[in-house]
């Protein structure tokens, strides 16, 4: 017999009810499951994160293309485009900073949430909030091109304008985004 | 866990063999068969919570090692519009040719990476979550394969450029195209097994 915490047991027990099925055969199925998952040496949790990560990705409109074809894209747009590439990359930016403040009381939260998976494993990205109103963000890749980099920097500006700060420094060199910002009175 | 009083649990009755193995496991990740079991199960209702199964999650987690293996990013599909709309009209034979050459390499990729038998199922997968299309649908066998989709969202040139990858991945995989129907955000495509007549 295994001891479950009495809320846990509830939930199980309505998913069981859910799928048409006892008790028991849900817990045994969830765990036979669970113990081939982490038989093959992958974490139960990792996957379900994972999972998680993928879901919100699609929700948001987020599609995955070969790291180095979108630097080449970006790169030939970038040398063409001048300030009307810059300013829809800045939109786009402003679109998301949008979406994040309909969809969440927390749109910061949810933003930093998201960079996560913007940044998928290529580079670091922080969003550090400090005194008085004023957020920190740094994203450092070795990986992004002088183009990329520069776009980049204004997409997040972009989503952090409309949420409510303006930048107060800012140092974009090719591979590093460095920005200030403060809370617009 | 937080802490319990007796009145805060609930007695799950397990079968011995998997309270065995439940065990061997515990035992190996340092931590109690009660933390374990209930681990599970909360990883098990938050995949519920997603409409998934465990099986899904872990068919994910296996797509993205293999998108991040191959160098994949993710990235606002509207901005990726964009620049793709931007450079079309100038450059649009370049940038099949370069999506071509990356999706030759994906498809070298999963042959290297996975076995004969897994990579369309993958394909599938990718095409609908990793490309977020709204319809996918990779059909055959041996000799024979079917590709379907549908993105209700995707323009013209997006369609053009999507065409030409998944051309070049079907190829690196051993397939050649036979057939092709496509309009904006939609493709019917046919290929054969290559050295099969």
């Amino acid at each position: 017999m295994l001891a479950a915490d009495e809320e846990l047991a509830n939930k199980v027990a309505e998913l069981a009810s859910r799928r048409g099925l006892t008790v028991r055969q849900t817990v045994n199925d969830i765990l036979e499951q669970a113990l081939r998952v982490e038989e093959t040496g992958i974490s139960l949790k990792e996957v379900v994160e994972e999972r998680w990560m993928l879901e919100k990705a699609q929700e948001i409109g987020f599609t995955f293309v070969p790291e180095h074809l979108l630097y080449q894209v970006v790169d030939a747009a970038y040398g063409q485009g001048g300030k009307q590439f810059s300013d829809t990359w800045r939109g786009v930016g402003r679109w998301y900073g949008k979406y994040f403040s309909a969809k969440t009381d927390k749109p910061l939260d949810a933003f930093n949430e998201a960079m996560g998976l913007l940044t998928f494993g290529a580079s670091g990205f922080s969003l550090e909030k400090q005194k008085d109103d004023r957020l920190a963000v740094t994203c450092v890749s070795e990986r992004f091109t002088e183009g990329f980099t520069e776009v980049f920097s204004l997409f997040i500006e972009g989503v952090l304008e409309v949420l409510g700060y303006e930048v107060s420094d800012r140092e974009v060199s090719k591979g590093i985004i460095k920005l200030k910002l403060s809370k617009r009175r | 866990m937080r802490s319990q009083t007796p009145e805060d649990t609930k007695l799950l009755i397990l079968p011995t063999h998997l309270v065995d193995r439940l065990r061997a496991i515990a035992t190996r990740q340092g931590v109690s068969l009660s933390s374990f079991a209930a681990e599970s199960l909360e990883q098990a209702l938050r995949v519920d919570e997603m409409d998934a199964s465990l099986s899904d999650a872990v068919d994910a987690y296996r797509l993205s090692e293999i998108q991040r293996g191959a160098g994949m990013v993710d990235v606002p599909r509207s901005s990726l519009n964009h620049l793709i709309e931007k450079l079309y009209s100038k450059k649009g034979e370049d940038l099949k040719r370069v999506w071509g050459e990356a999706g030759r390499w994906y498809g070298e990729y999963l042959r290297a990476k996975l076995k004969p038998e897994e990579t369309l199922g993958l394909l599938e997968k990718e095409l609908l979550v990793a490309w977020n299309l709204d319809e996918a649908e990779i059909r055959g066998g041996e000799t024979e394969v079917a590709v379907r989709w549908v993105s209700f969202t995707m323009t013209a040139e997006f369609t053009e450029l999507l065409l030409s990858y998944l051309s070049a991945v079907m190829d690196a995989l051993g397939y050649r195209e036979v057939g092709r129907d496509s309009l904006r955000g939609m493709a019917t495509l046919k290929y054969t097994r290559i050295g099969v007549s």
